[in-house]
């Protein structure tokens, strides 16, 4: 039987999930052994396949009209669907945001900052994503599972993928809820 | 006494148990969030909801009486649905971001529950509108983003303190906890107690100095005395790596229940004095730091001989302390001794005589009429007049005698002032209302301090209003050991002009500039002090002692008990203990001291 295809991507994030990822140190070399590891932000194919993977990965919120297109392509190609960290279960830090209006936030990043001279100006290019309010990933696409944490100790990320290298949903309870 | 089945368990109750309460007693923990042991139940959360065989639908336990043969199963998949529901709508009805919260992994009671059901992600979202967030207080920052609305800061605020600053304005999702009319916190009504920090079971009440500073996990508690005053709080002092990071009221001691005033619990925080860490002696004109043994050379050498001797002792120290300096100075080397407390030396009045007129703890937080006579409880012992306070709003009265600005003005019914507290006391029978008070209540508790210990004629129409009225009596004593100061006669005039020589026993005591300038003129002086101050300035010999966090001992609180402390961090090498110095001093002087204090402080 072939090996489980996992993809991973990440949205309006720090990456640090990611990094978070990368700590379960040398058990990555057991984990590649179980399951197919296809594209990630950090090797090199950079979408899932367009056949489908069996996992997909995502870190991060949905920020802009861009994440939301990431995110439902990954939900489309991806069997079983992921939301990792804070941001992609909750909305994280990023989502401080929608305290304001999305023209405050625009105006402090770009025109008012302590470092901006007198001409400060707001990109305005029509290629560049529309902003949204920031939202947590099962607000725009169905989420089957939740991995909370800022960011989820490796631990348990790596409990969680080898549950599911091995055909099982993984359960976070317990010690792999309450971790800290 | 009623029957009810919890979870398939027989367990029998008192009419009018709560089934929060019955459950409590069959050993069965209901997931609460607004519950709190001490405060009225409130039902507000609906955390507690369980299944009662017959109702129409899931009841709240912690408001719910049980009823003889009532059948209630607290763990169904009914009522871990319902759960999982009112956790998911507390969340999205403000913004909670526990990422950076102060009590973000395993303080925060909102947090655990929802972990408790397994919960690892929001069905719902929050509506992001922004609360505000209050920082106006010295102490205290309300974060309503993070606040449940469980209302237990307004009801400890109230019941508990009798101060009733908090409460909550508009309704629905407007809801909103605000201190007065809508005032910051930092410029209401708020006494700084602390006491809805203490109880907020989420990150809303943040206590600036401790946030951050160690997960309950991570600290080490003491449980140990408060020194502020003779009330004798217990209290939780937690402690990370010999510093200190909190201090908590213990909700388990009887005398204050987990309540503690601003002076107890913020006070310490705010130490920065320089503390002396080794022993001094003054040569030729400047203090020189030296050994024990010199410090205690020179001492014997001056005060050895048969001097006029003046001594001082804090009322911070512990009994041990005193009964070592009592034996020593008054006994020993026939000192004039008394306590610091301000530089007041107070007479206090004995009033051992009237003892089965002596109230206690319990005759104040029950009384039913409260007079206080010449004391601001409501600047020092502040935990009495959280007793006194709380009462008010369930028809108890409050007569005030006082000879200027008083802190319980706006409480009492009958306000007697006068600058003279003599003729003050002694009007309080041709008050007809007071009187009228008096008459109509069962019983009353009679508050004094101040002018009322230390004059006898006083005291003589207090005991006379006691007598009549069938009241009691309750002397706040000041300074923490200052009923036992008084048990050991440590309370007499000094006169410093014909001393030949000072003890001044202050520990980490703050002492007034008059108390300082009254040593103009002594020739010899030592001061066994934690910190440098301009008093340590003057001395002879500086010898260096624990801080009240750093000491064992016992203190004997109003209520006639006997307290102990126990000391909470290490103090810096080459610092000695206040009671092991005063040995010291004593071996030195060779005056044999005893060391049963039990038996003497009876």
């Amino acid at each position: 039987m072939a090996k489980p295809k996992v993809a991973s991507d990440w949205l309006c994030s720090c990456a640090g999930c990611h990094m978070s990822l990368l700590d379960i140190d040398e058990r990555i070399v057991k984990l590649v052994e179980l399951v197919d590891l296809r594209s990630t932000p950090i090797t090199d194919l950079k979408h899932p396949d367009e056949s489908g993977v069996d996992v997909g990965i995502l870190e991060g919120g949905i920020n802009n009209t861009y994440n939301e297109e990431v995110a439902k392509m990954m939900r489309k190609r991806a069997k079983i669907l992921i939301a990792l960290g804070d941001c992609a279960v909750f909305g994280g830090v990023p989502a401080m945001r929608n305290l304001f209006t999305i023209d405050e936030t625009l105006q402090r990043a770009y025109v008012d900052t302590e470092s901006t001279d007198s001409n400060g100006l707001i990109p305005n290019s029509p290629e560049l994503a529309t902003m949204t309010r920031v939202r947590a990933l099962q607000e725009v696409v169905p989420v089957d599972i939740f991995i909370p944490g800022c960011p989820p100790d490796a631990d348990i990320i790596f409990y969680a993928l080898s549950e599911l290298a091995q055909g099982r949903i993984p359960e976070l309870k317990n010690e792999n809820l309450m971790w800290n | 006494m009623v029957t009810v089945t919890i979870d398939d368990k027989k367990v029998e109750v008192p009419a009018g148990t709560t089934v929060l309460n019955a459950a409590r007693k069959g050993g069965i923990e209901i997931p609460t969030l607004c519950d709190h042991p001490q405060l009225t139940p409130y039902g507000g959360c609906r955390l507690c909801l369980v299944e009662v065989e017959g109702a129409r639908t899931l009841q709240p336990s912690c408001t719910m009486p049980v009823s003889d043969n009532m059948v209630v199963h607290t763990d169904t998949p009914k009522t871990r649905e319902a759960r999982k529901f009112v956790l998911s709508m507390i969340f999205s009805e403000r913004n909670h971001f526990c990422p950076y919260c102060q009590v973000s992994g395993g303080d925060c009671e909102l947090q655990n529950a929802a972990y408790a059901e397994d919960m690892t992600h929001w069905p719902l979202q929050p509506n992001w509108q922004p609360y505000p967030v209050d920082a106006s207080h010295p102490f205290i920052i309300i974060e309503n983003n993070r606040c449940i609305l469980c209302r237990r800061c307004v009801r400890a605020c109230g019941e508990l303190v009798g101060n009733f600053t908090l409460g909550i304005e508009e309704r629905g999702s407007n809801s909103k906890l605000i201190a007065d009319l809508g005032t910051p916190l930092g410029e209401s009504s708020c006494i700084g107690c602390g006491t809805c920090v203490q109880v907020c079971p989420t990150g809303a009440m943040i206590d600036r100095w401790s946030a951050y500073q160690g997960r309950d996990t991570e600290v080490e508690t003491t449980k140990t005395t408060c020194v502020g005053c003779s009330v004798g709080c217990g209290l939780d002092v937690l402690t990370r790596d010999n510093r200190l990071v909190r201090i908590e009221g213990d909700w388990d001691v009887e005398a204050n229940k987990g309540l503690l005033c601003e002076i107890g619990r913020f006070d310490p925080m705010e130490e920065d004095r320089e503390r002396i860490l080794t022993p001094m002696v003054r040569k030729d004109g400047t203090l020189k730091a030296a050994t024990w043994d010199d410090a205690y050379k020179a001492i014997a050498s001056k005060l050895g001989e048969k001097k006029s001797i003046a001594g001082f002792i804090s009322t911070r120290l512990p009994i041990e302390s005193m009964y070592f300096f009592k034996q020593l100075f008054k006994d020993g080397l026939k000192a004039k001794t008394t306590t610091i407390v301000d530089g007041n030396s107070k007479s206090a009045m004995n009033l051992a005589a009237e003892a089965s007129l002596a109230a206690t703890y319990d005759d104040v937080k029950n009384a039913d009429c409260v007079v206080v006579v010449d004391e601001d409880i409501t600047k020092q012992h502040q935990v009495i007049s959280f007793f006194v306070k709380r009462n008010l709003p369930n028809g108890s009265k409050l007569i005030t005698v006082t000879n200027g600005e008083d802190g319980l003005d706006t409480f009492a019914h009958v306000t007697i002032k006068n600058d003279d507290l003599c003729e003050g006391i002694k009007s309080i029978e041709n008050q007809a209302k007071a009187v009228e008070i008096l008459k109509a209540s069962d019983s009353s508790v009679i508050i004094f301090g101040g002018h009322a210990a230390e004059c006898s004629d006083c005291g003589k129409v207090l005991i006379d209003l006691a007598k009549k009225y069938n009241a009691k009596l309750f002397n706040t004593y000041d300074g923490a050991n200052g009923k036992a100061a008084a048990i050991f006669g440590l309370v007499e005039k000094v006169d410093l002009k014909d001393a030949d020589a000072a003890y001044i026993a202050v520990g980490d005591e703050k002492v007034s500039q008059t108390f300082i300038k009254s040593f103009e003129n002594t020739p010899f002086m030592v001061v066994q002090s934690s910190f440098n101050s301009s008093l340590t300035a003057k001395a002879d010999v500086v010898l260096p002692s624990f801080t009240w966090l750093e000491q064992d001992g016992h203190y004997m609180n109003l209520d006639g008990k006997l307290t102990s402390a126990k000391a909470a961090l290490n103090a810096p090498e080459g610092v000695a203990g206040n009671t092991a110095i005063l040995k010291d001093v004593a071996d030195k002087l060779g005056v044999k001291v005893k060391e049963d204090w039990q038996a003497a402080i009876q």
